[in-house]
C-alpha cells in the first residue's frame, strides 16, 4: 500500500440547500453530516469502507465526538478536509478532521472516537489484521504531524477563560 | 418576558423537549444516525431559548444564540419509534456565553442515551460578532445557574476526550 495521506485530505464538498438552518447558515447538526461523510473517506482508505462493515457485519460506534463551530457556512461554500488520526488500537480509533473554507479558514473541527463493533455479537471486536495493519500505518505515518494546543481539551478551555470568573 | 416566569420557581434540571425517532433520523442500521442526535439537542436548545426568552421574534430583530462547542457522549443506540426525553441544565453564564449540559433519556426511564455538553454565545447576527445578552436574559439564566447549582456536576462535564487504555 502507498504511503498514507499526511495529513488525509481527499474530501471536497460544497454546502446544500437541506443543511442550512434558520439563520441561513450551516445548522449544527449538518456539521457533524460533513465530519462525518468526511472521516467515511478516511475509512474507505482503510479498508473499513460502509461496503466492508456491511458486508463483515461490522460498524462503527461513536462513542464521543467534540464538535467546535469556528465559522459560518453558508449555501454552495467549498469545503476541505484534513483529517489527523490522533489515536488507535485494534478495536478503536480516534481522528481529528478540520472543515476549511476554500479561503483557509477552519470552518470546524471534529474530534470522534469511533469503535469498531461486531454488530451480530452487538460488542466491541478486533478489526481484521490486514486492516489494523493499515491503521497502524496511517497512525505512524500521522504521528509526526502537530497536534492542535487545544486537541483533548474540555468544552471552553480552548478560549480566553471558562465562564467562570 | 412574562414576569410570572422570572418568580417561578425553576425546576432542576429543566424538561422541555420530547421526541420520537424519526424514520429520517436512522441509518443503514436502523440506528439514529450521529448528526440526529444533534438535531434532538439542537431541538431542545431551542426549547431552552425560547425558556429564556429568545424565540423568533427575538431573532428577527438580529440577535440569536450562536453553538460554538458541543462535546458529545454516547451511551446506548436508539432505534426508529423509540421515544426520548430531554433534560438541560445551565452550569455557568457571564455576559455574552452559556455553558449547558443536556441529558437524553429513553422514553421516561433513567436510561442514559447520550449526553452534550455545549458553549453557546450570543451574537449580533448581522454584525456577526459577540455581543453582551440583555440584562433580563442574564438575569433569568443566573435563577436559573442557581436552581441548577444544587445539582451533581455529572463526571463528563470538562473532561477532555481520550482512549482508556484497558
Amino acid at each position: 500500500m502507498d504511503e498514507p495521506q499526511t495529513p488525509f485530505s481527499t474530501y471536497r464538498t460544497e454546502v446544500r440547500t437541506e443543511w442550512l438552518d434558520y439563520n441561513g447558515h450551516m445548522h449544527d447538526a449538518s456539521y457533524a453530516v460533513v465530519l462525518s461523510d468526511a472521516n467515511e473517506t478516511v475509512f474507505a482508505a482503510l479498508g473499513l469502507s460502509l461496503d466492508y462493515r456491511a458486508s463483515a457485519g461490522a460498524s462503527f460506534y461513536t462513542v464521543e465526538c467534540h464538535l467546535r463551530y469556528l465559522a459560518e457556512c453558508s449555501l454552495g461554500d467549498l469545503l476541505s478536509a484534513s483529517t489527523t488520526m490522533v489515536a488507535a488500537d485494534a478495536k478503536k480509533i480516534r481522528l481529528y478532521t478540520e472543515l476549511i473554507h476554500a479561503d483557509g479558514r477552519t470552518a470546524a473541527t471534529g474530534d470522534s472516537l469511533y469503535l469498531h463493533v461486531d454488530t451480530e455479537l452487538g460488542a466491541t471486536a478486533p478489526m481484521p489484521a490486514d486492516r489494523h495493519r493499515r491503521v497502524q500505518d496511517m497512525l505512524s505515518a500521522h504521528a509526526r504531524l502537530e497536534r492542535p494546543a487545544h486537541l483533548g481539551l474540555g468544552v471552553g478551555a480552548a478560549r480566553a477563560g471558562s465562564v467562570s470568573t | 418576558m412574562n414576569d410570572d416566569r422570572v418568580s417561578a420557581p425553576v425546576p432542576a434540571p429543566l424538561r422541555l423537549h420530547e421526541a420520537v425517532v424519526q424514520p429520517a433520523w436512522v441509518d443503514y442500521n436502523r440506528h439514529m444516525s450521529e448528526s440526529c442526535y444533534l438535531l434532538a439537542f439542537g431541538d431542545n436548545a431551542d426549547a431552552f431559548f425560547r425558556y429564556i426568552g429568545i424565540d423568533a421574534e427575538y431573532r428577527a430583530e438580529g440577535h440569536s444564540l450562536y453553538t460554538v462547542e458541543t462535546h458529545l457522549h454516547h451511551r446506548r443506540e436508539v432505534s426508529e419509534g423509540e421515544s426520548l426525553s430531554m433534560t438541560l441544565r445551565v452550569l455557568d453564564h457571564d455576559a455574552k456565553r452559556v455553558h449547558v449540559f443536556h441529558e437524553m433519556f429513553l422514553g421516561d426511564s433513567d436510561e442514559l442515551v447520550a449526553t452534550a455538553e455545549q458553549m453557546l454565545v450570543h451574537v449580533d447576527s448581522r454584525a456577526g460578532r459577540a455581543v453582551a445578552m440583555p440584562r433580563a436574559v442574564g438575569v433569568r439564566l443566573e435563577s436559573i445557574r442557581r436552581a441548577h447549582a444544587e445539582l451533581v456536576l455529572p463526571e463528563v462535564v470538562g473532561r477532555p476526550m481520550g482512549i482508556n487504555r484497558a
